[in-house]
């Protein structure tokens, strides 16, 4: 027997619960279960007997927890473990039943959430599918992260050809812990290869039906379903469904769409999986609709929301630095706030997606767009659309991507299409498709149409849906060729209607060259909406454009009652903030917290005033006061920020006001600011980052968790010599230490300045690992920051 | 279920700054903003066991052992308030910082109160017993490696999505574990306060001759 005969049975049944019964053979409190394998074969095999016995096709070793983590203060290694586990459950089934490699989550969360990095986490996959290489399948259950098992799902395929079948837990909300939705788990995985997917554990059958729903709609995949025995009594552990209860659950859930493998999680026994197997033998989906799939969906995701294009999305455009003076700076400097500050008010704006570039010549562009990519997706929920020229790029950052991105792009050219659509569809993604080719533009419709249709052509060969290739017709200036802008239309027109597939374009460029260009702008919008456009790729934050395409929604019959048109517009504000009195000043503004008011102070006084003059003369000394009241007890810590906050619009006002003279920057000095290694909580270096930004000084900022040669390397390259670090718990301070060490060991690096705070640390701590200041709050790294730059 | 249908403002307040300022509308339009965003966003799990105190391997160091003095059986708790507040404070820190502060003081007054409610839910499981307060990992010299052992034994990551990682912080952030003692028969009052606590050297009340009231 294999697999795929298997699969071809209308119902595969599945085991029921270890860890439950192992518990009845009297495993002991603290004890790993997976030791049982070698420690007392006997039990386990016994245990994969009765689940034989009592119907099981697919038995699962007992291995769920045998990773290179948990096992880590374990006498035996994960080989040794998983090799007796699969051996003892061969044993136990002969050839009447498939081995399964369960493996379940790490055990710590990934990174945003946690620290454990995707390598790592794939590292520890990769370990246990080597040393499970006699199982017939590998068994993914009981995930609550998606990318943790999308690390998994890809260690399985790199390093197996094995069936892998993957399962997640969700709460009655429809979300896993970790706030996956079943869209989410389903386009995913799908995308990735997968032969099943579907829920175990966390639930009762009862409760799982909503979730089982939802997978059918959004897979046509074979789904499985796993539901405990009920829900445990949290004390004594014991759950509320009968096995009787358990089967005819079961039987109505098993007539969903495509659900086809059936088992129990915790709490049943080989006497669940006996009753549901009677109920079940024989069994043919009972109603014909439910037989056929859904149709199919086509959608892009992160980890928890998923835009289906059935209607049409707003692409985000900001996120890219191409003539964008500041945010060519914000790479430079690594001011990855900054780049989520564009992302963030784009998505307030009204993005659906948010396309992402950070193509800089001087930058590292593979390992930037990671680190942007894991930043955006820790704070928000939107989809991406990663766009790079350079496939290993692409690769990188499709590796450790939450969900199902969009790849931009791949173009008609022979070696376009052969090195991208392999990777797209290897981490099952959607790819925008550019209608030129080695000979450029095509000039008429029917030439692009002819590049659409190879590469749509092409991503089929590739085993990619039409629907998840996005053409783009291209938009020519029509002030330079007045004639293309037709051409770009009909092109789109006979794309969508002709090729199956969805179209994307960008649309600000049709205005080149011309006055008024946001008119031009917004008609050419509407008129490609009506032509078949999917994804406008456009500034969301012009409000004339982002309100086409709600207008355009209504229009077409699309935004049904209107209700999202209504609630858009029925709460928003227009009016722009005013000087409400002409007596505030620059230092009121600040102290009170006036954030429009202090930048349209900014902006007049810099008419008559010069820019250092303001900074040192009215900024300065107006948040020097709020800090001193902070140090009084006057005000609240939020107030503090509130104030350093209306200082940063004054000084974007005038950073604004230096790009147009081509000024330098204002600086006061650069200093770096890292939560160090194992730390993740980087909630004071954040409020210090804000003060010191707020009284000019450059900040690079590193994030948390920040390896020592991290900062060793940026202080080199970058040419920094003032260093603030801070570490929250008592097991962090060594990593402090180890920073400090390593960069005044390091030579260039010896005079550099540290400043050091962190709720567990004490000045006599500070001065003993070689610290230059200690200090107690953020106001007090603005007081060592003057000291220091003078 | 625990379900908070409000936050403690006098201890949020107390979080934001050892200050005998007052409130003013700014502070108070923020807090209201913050305390309807954190409602929102929570998500509160928990898990108990209890169990005998003779040999339990989760009873390690001095500390401990004078806290669960007399007492036959302790009980191990865990309980988060769940990824979500983790996400909303990375939000906030990104687009206001203020706010960003002001949540996550909210949120530790929250898994406060949280832990408060399920006092109740585990004196009344166990009527008739007397409890301890919470002891946990990191106070005294109970070992805050410890919290590992305690999710694993409550089985913490499968059942509520809470884990330590190597530094053990927990994760999600928002989250504590303890153990709390059981006996059959009156405890002597013991205090819990500066005496116990490791940031009594360090301590920003005791420094202005307050106490935090924990």
């Amino acid at each position: 027997m294999n697999f795929n005969d298997l699969m071809k049975n209308e119902y595969i049944l599945l085991d029921g619960a270890m860890g439950t019964m192992l518990q009845k053979s009297g495993l002991k409190l603290g004890e790993i279960p997976e030791t049982l394998n070698i420690e007392s074969p006997d039990t386990v095999i016994d245990i994969h007997r009765q689940y034989l016995e009592a119907g099981a096709s697919i038995i699962a070793a007992n291995t769920f927890g045998a990773n290179g983590y948990k096992l880590k203060n374990c006498p035996y290694s994960v080989d040794e473990i998983i090799k007796a586990g699969i051996k003892n459950a061969k044993e136990a089934v002969g050839d009447r039943a498939l081995v399964a490699l369960d493996i379940g989550p790490v055990g710590q969360l990934l990174e945003p959430a946690g620290s454990l990095s995707f390598d790592k986490a794939y590292d520890y996959f990769k370990e246990e599918i080597l040393a499970g290489n006699e199982a017939d399948v590998i068994y993914f259950e009981t995930f609550t992260d998606l990318l943790e098992v999308k690390a998994g799902v890809l260690a399985a395929k790199e390093n197996s050809d094995k069936p892998v079948i993957v399962s997640m837990t969700f709460e009655k909300n429809g979300r896993t812990f970790a706030g996956a939705s079943v869209r989410s788990a389903a386009l995913t995985l799908s995308g990735l290869g997968v032969d099943a997917l579907g829920v175990n554990c966390s639930l009762g059958p009862e409760e799982l039906e909503p979730i089982v729903r939802e997978f059918t709609a959004w897979t046509q995949l074979p789904i499985f379903v796993k539901p405990n025995a009920g829900l445990p009594d949290p004390n004594s552990n014991e759950y509320d469904v009968s096995p009787e209860q358990f089967a005819d659950c079961m039987d109505r859930l098993a007539d969903l769409g495509t659900v086809k493998l059936i088992g129990g999680c915790c709490g049943t026994t080989p006497e669940y999986i006996k009753k549901l197997g009677e109920k079940i033998k024989n069994k043919t989906k009972s109603n014909g609709d439910h037989i056929k799939a859904s149709k199919k969906k086509f959608a892009v995701c992160s980890g928890t929301t998923a835009v289906e294009l059935s209607e049409p999305r707003i692409i985000g455009e900001r996120i890219n630095p191409t003539g964008k003076k500041l945010f060519k700076e914000a790479l430079k400097n690594n001011d990855i706030d900054y780049i989520l500050s564009q992302a963030i008010s784009q998505v307030e704006a009204g993005a659906d997606i948010l396309d992402v570039n950070v193509g800089l010549p001087e930058i590292d562009e593979t390992e930037m767009l990671v680190r942007v990519v894991k930043a955006l997706q820790s704070v928000v929920d939107v989809p991406l659309q990663l766009d790079s020229t350079k496939p290993e790029t692409l690769e990188a950052a499709l590796r450790i991507y939450n969900g199902k991105p969009i790849v931009n792009s791949v173009n008609g050219e022979a070696k376009s299409l052969a090195s991208i659509l392999p990777l797209v569809k290897k981490y099952g993604a959607a790819v925008v498709g550019l209608t030129l080719d080695e000979n450029g533009i095509p000039k008429t419709a029917e030439g692009r149409f002819e590049i659409a249709e190879r590469i749509v052509n092409a991503a089929k060969a590739h085993g990619i849906d039409p629907e998840d290739v996005y053409i783009d017709c291209l938009t020519l200036t029509v002030s330079a060729e007045q004639s293309g802008c037709r051409e770009t239309l009909k092109a789109l027109h006979r794309v969508k209607t002709e090729l199956g597939c969805k179209t994307c374009l960008g649309v600000s460029n049709i205005s080149f060259g011309l006055p008024n260009r946001p008119l031009v702008n917004h008609i050419f919008l509407t008129m490609a909406l009506e032509e078949g456009l999917d994804l406008p790729i456009i500034n969301p934050n012009d409000e004339d454009m982002t309100g086409a395409v709600r207008a355009y929604k209504v229009l077409a019959d699309i935004d049904k009652n209107s209700t999202e048109f209504i609630a858009h517009y029925n709460d928003v504000k227009t009016e722009k903030p005013v000087i409400r009195s002409s007596r505030i000043t620059l230092a009121d503004a600040v102290r009170n917290g006036l954030k429009g008011e202090a930048a349209a102070i900014t902006e007049k006084e810099l008419e008559k005033t010069d820019a250092m003059e303001l900074v040192n003369n009215e900024l300065i000394p107006a948040l020097d006061k709020v800090g001193e009241d902070f140090e009084k007890g006057k005000i609240f810590l939020p107030q503090l920020i509130q104030s350093a906050n209306v200082a940063q619009q004054c000084f974007e006002v005038i950073k604004k006001n230096l790009a147009k003279t081509d000024a330098q920057p204002v600086s006061k000095g650069k200093i770096i600011l890292a939560t160090v290694k194992g730390d993740i909580h980087d909630i004071g270096k954040n409020i210090v980052k804000v003060l010191l930004d707020n009284y000019g000084y450059t900040v690079v900022d590193l994030g948390r968790d920040v390896a020592p040669e991290l900062v060793v390397k940026t202080a080199l390259e970058m040419d920094i010599r003032a260093i603030g670090l801070s570490a929250l718990m008592t097991t962090t301070l060594k990593s402090m230490e180890e920073t400090i060490a390593l960069v005044k060991s390091t030579k260039g690096l010896e005079d550099c300045v540290f400043l050091v705070g962190g709720a567990v640390l004490t000045p006599e701590y500070a001065a003993k690992i070689g610290a230059d200041y200690y200090c107690r709050d953020a106001k007090e790294s603005v007081d060592a920051a003057k000291k220091i730059f003078g | 279920m625990i379900k908070l249908e409000k936050i403690n403002r006098a201890e949020t307040l107390r979080y934001l700054g050892n200050s005998s300022a007052s409130v003013d509308g700014r502070m108070t339009a923020l807090l209201d903003k913050c305390e309807g965003e954190l409602l929102g966003a929570l998500n509160i799990k928990y898990l108990y066991k209890i169990l005998p105190a003779k040999d339990c391997p989760i009873i390690v160091g001095e500390s401990a052992r004078a806290h669960l003095e007399g007492c036959d059986r302790l009980c191990a708790v865990c309980l988060t308030l769940g990824a979500e507040v983790d996400k909303l404070i990375r939000q906030a820190s990104v687009r206001d910082m203020a706010e960003a502060v002001a949540l996550d003081a909210m949120a530790s007054s929250a898994v406060e109160s949280a832990l408060c409610e399920l006092d109740e839910v585990i004196a009344a499981e166990s009527r008739g017993s007397f409890l301890t307060w919470r002891f946990s990992p990191g106070y005294g010299d109970y070992p805050l490696e410890l919290q590992r052992e305690l999710l694993t034994m409550l089985d913490a990551q499968r059942k509520i999505g809470l884990c330590a990682d190597d530094s053990s912080v927990l994760t999600p952030s928002k989250s504590v574990t303890a153990i709390m003692g059981l006996s059959g028969t009156p405890l002597e009052k013991r205090r819990q306060g500066c005496a116990v606590c490791n940031m009594k050297e360090k301590c920003k009340f005791r420094k202005a001759g307050t106490r935090c009231e924990f």
